[in-house]
């Protein structure tokens, strides 16, 4: 906690007034809720400071080295995810994720993450225009292609339900009593790719999960001195692994390609970025994304 | 005595000098009340409408037609506001070359209400008038004359009709309550927020024959008395009919159906529905207008249903782009967030309605109906998730359903019949009809109907039927909740309800 937060410089004219004879009483009450404040903070601050110890110290309650034993990286494709004990215990009805976006600045990664979730659960698809957005492109509104909904609703696992609406950014809902809804590109991949059920160790979802806020922050919003740096340090990555976390793709692959396309940098990059490119546009989820580009 | 002696004397005096000023009235010629219009002359004179007196017009004398909507004289001046329609303007009677003193105590001593011809001048305004439509100009009258006197009590103020309520009866102003308005209906229609409901209310009208016909409709017209009850005995209004009695319909459903039979594979109607129901809600009418449609399909019942949806959509939308003034003005007096709606619409499962009540809390069986607070929670519910106030919930339990809905094919507690909410509450309900005779026969004995009564029912099935489906719209609710007010009376121009057959 900052010290300079409790500068006592900030009490100064307050007690200097107080040295005179008449004290004004909504002053004293002001004066005697500024105390109770300082007190407060104090008390926080000693709590984040026994906190702080306790993160510190090797032989904490908790033990880092042992997550970062639970490593098993196993291939996208491999079954096992479990569904029921990801999104929690329902009452039967179709497990629907809305995402509600902006036809202007369609959210590939999302849409490449859905292919690549049909490939893995039965999956109801829908995509819907609100009445806050006049128009949708035509490619927008069959970017989940021809569905054929010949089962009933609730012999789907999954529903996805695409709403192309006017927010600023992209908003994701699913259980609107146990869930808040999430925000943000970003956010929303994050929550879909661990549909897929990977285990991965700490120090590779911290990368997972930088790279995916780099793609986001710098390379799709960031300004072009920032772009090029991202763009080095991809190179530098992708000359070690295949992928940019490790040799299987993940959702940091997915972000970063989409942010690439949308930013139209992707002809600048270097060698080892083109490279990786190619090998993303390889897989038929990314393929059929880049349709929606033209 | 000498008191009363002294006033009549100033009366006299009063008096005196009027007539004395009215022999040199240099305008007398200018106003009074002209004499009742039947038909003597065809003038050349063109009258302006209010709503196109902009600044585009000023300086140019014009004649306008309008109701007294307030005066207010101020010494040698007096303010009118002339409305008409939704639309008003002031105007302004002074002394001067054109008016006489007399002349502007005339006008200011026109009741409100009273519809007036008047020759003036468009003025550009100095500043904009507040509570005016037309707020950059004004109306500098030459010559104004009555066309038809109102009498001078007014069963409701005009102004206090159109107050928003204001919660805790802020500074005491008075609005007016429902039955005073509905007795005085016709002074009711006229305020800037009923002119705007019916407006819209033709709108939907409109939208909705407009879609279907470019869908391929047929419009038709069905018999509104009739020789049984369609739908099951209950609710029917009897009416004698020469020897013996008849029913009023509940709705056109048997002959929408005769005419599916009859090959036009396609038909709506629009008109009236009797309903026997002494319910008073907010949402139930005797009498009310309904929007039907039928339609043929090859497989699915999704195939109509898909149909009637999109036409809901097509007037939601068209109301939001050609209605938007309307929907201002209702606004003004009962603010209500705008309706949200998707394209496609959007279309659950009654058993993942059932799922989504359970985990909010909702203790009900699987084959329950719903009541009203859970079909208003279920509405919260959706647009908390979706955004939307207009969705479609399909496949009911066939028990809460009428005899002649066709069951599942696989579950047979299940029925291919549906509702439609706006704003959580229901505005159709329909389904695909059995039309099989012997299925029919089957399903009305299970219901315990009396066979003979619905004889000539089920007989119409027995030459060839296709499948079809389809459903009923209340208009009255579609107007009210899109437009998100509280009662049907308000959208209903004469309402007919259990303890209201007049005006």
């Amino acid at each position: 906690m900052p010290s300079h937060l409790f500068s006592e410089r900030l009490l100064c004219p307050l007690s200097h007034r107080n040295s005179k004879e008449e004290v004004d009483p909504s002053l004293q009450a002001l004066e005697s809720h500024q105390e109770e404040i300082l007190k407060r903070l104090y008390e926080l601050k000693s709590a984040v400071d026994g906190l702080s110890k306790m993160i510190q110290t090797p032989d904490a309650d908790f033990d880092v080295t042992n997550i970062i034993q639970t490593d098993e990286c196993s291939p996208l494709t491999t079954t096992g995810a479990d569904l029921d004990l990801m999104l929690g215990k329902d009452y039967g009805a179709l497990k629907d994720i809305v995402i509600n976006a902006n036809p202007s600045l369609p959210p590939l990664s999302l849409l490449v993450l859905h292919s690549l979730l049909c490939e893995r659960y039965k999956i109801l698809s829908a995509v819907h225009t609100h009445s806050s957005v006049k128009s949708v492109p035509e490619s927008l509104l069959k970017c989940f292609g021809e569905q054929a909904k010949k089962q009933p609703r609730h012999e789907y696992q999954l529903g996805f339900t695409l709403i192309w609406k006017d927010v600023p950014k992209p908003q994701m809902k699913f259980s609107i009593q146990t869930m808040c809804p999430i925000e943000g590109e970003g956010n929303i991949a994050r929550f879909l790719f661990s549909l897929f059920g990977q285990k991965y160790n700490a120090v590779t979802s911290t990368l997972i999960d930088s790279w995916v806020d780099t793609a986001i922050f710098q390379l799709k919003e960031g300004s072009s001195k920032e772009k090029g740096a991202v763009l080095r340090s991809m190179n530098a990555a992708l000359g070690k692994t295949a992928w940019l976390v490790g040799n299987e793709l993940t959702v940091a692959d997915i972000v970063a390609w989409c942010a690439l396309q949308q930013t139209g940098s992707a002809n600048a990059a270097p060698a080892n970025v083109q490279k990786w490119m190619k090998s993303c546009e390889n897989l038929a989820p990314f393929s059929s994304v880049m349709k929606l580009l033209k | 005595m000498p008191s009363a002696a002294s006033r009549g004397q100033g009366q006299d005096r009063r008096s005196e000098s009027e007539e004395s000023s009215a022999a040199d009235d240099y305008a007398k010629e200018r106003y009074g009340v002209s004499s009742m219009i039947q038909s003597q002359e065809k003038p050349d004179r063109v009258l302006i409408r209010i709503k196109d007196l902009t600044v585009e017009k000023a300086d140019e004398v014009v004649w306008v037609r309008g109701r007294i909507h307030t005066s207010r004289a101020k010494g040698k001046q007096c303010f009118l506001v002339l409305r008409q329609q939704q639309f008003n303007i002031q105007a302004l009677v002074a002394v001067g070359q054109h008016a006489s003193k007399q002349m502007v105590k005339f006008a200011a001593n026109i009741n409100k209400e009273s519809i007036v011809d008047v020759e003036g001048v468009v003025r550009k305004a100095y500043q904009k008038i507040g509570g005016c439509t037309q707020q950059d100009v004004e109306l500098h009258v030459q010559r104004i004359y009555v066309i038809s006197l109102a009498e001078p009590r007014l069963p409701l103020q005009l102004d206090d009709a159109v107050r928003p309520e204001v919660e805790g009866e802020e500074d005491g102003r008075a609005t007016v309550n429902q039955d005073t308005r509905l007795d005085n209906r016709v002074i009711d229609l006229r305020t800037s927020t009923s002119q705007a409901i019916f407006c819209l209310q033709s709108g939907i009208c409109q939208l909705f024959r407009e879609t279907l016909i470019r869908k391929g409709f047929v419009e038709i017209q069905t018999p509104k008395i009739i020789s049984a009850a369609s739908e099951g005995g209950a609710n029917v209004f009897t009416v004698s009919y020469f020897k013996s009695s008849a029913y009023l319909a509940q709705s056109p459903q048997l002959y929408k159906q005769m005419c599916i039979c009859a090959d036009f594979e396609k038909v709506f109607c629009i008109g009236p529905v009797f309903r026997a129901e002494d319910s008073n809600t907010h949402r139930h009418l005797t009498e009310f207008v309904g929007l039907d449609i039928e339609m043929a399909f090859n497989y699915h019942y999704h195939e109509v249903v898909d149909e009637i949806a999109d036409t809901l959509v097509q007037i939601f939308k068209g109301l939001q782009e050609r209605f938007q003034t309307e929907i201002q003005t209702v606004n003004k007096q009962f603010p209500c967030e705008p309706f949200k709606f998707l394209e496609p619409t959007l279309r659950l499962e009654y058993r993942e309605a059932v799922a989504m009540l359970r985990e909010a809390g909702v203790e009900m069986g699987d084959e329950e109906d719903l009541s009203t607070p859970n079909e208003k929670l279920l509405g919260r519910l959706v647009k908390e998730k979706y955004d939307t106030d207009f969705y479609i919930l399909d496949k009911y339990p066939l028990a809460v359903r009428p005899f002649y809905t066709m069951p599942d094919p696989v579950n047979p507690k299940n029925s291919n019949s549906y509702d439609m909410f706006m704003r959580g509450e229901e505005i159709l309900s329909g389904a695909q009809r059995i039309h099989d005779p012997q299925l029919l026969t089957e399903r009305a004995r299970h219901h315990g109907i009396d066979l003979e009564k619905i004889k000539a029912y089920i007989d119409s099935f027995r030459f060839g039927a296709p499948p079809h489906a389809g459903g009923g719209i209340g208009l009255e609710r579609v107007t009210m909740l899109y437009l998100g007010l509280h009662n049907v009376r308000q959208t209903s121009m004469f309402p007919r309800d259990p303890k209201r057959l007049t005006p």
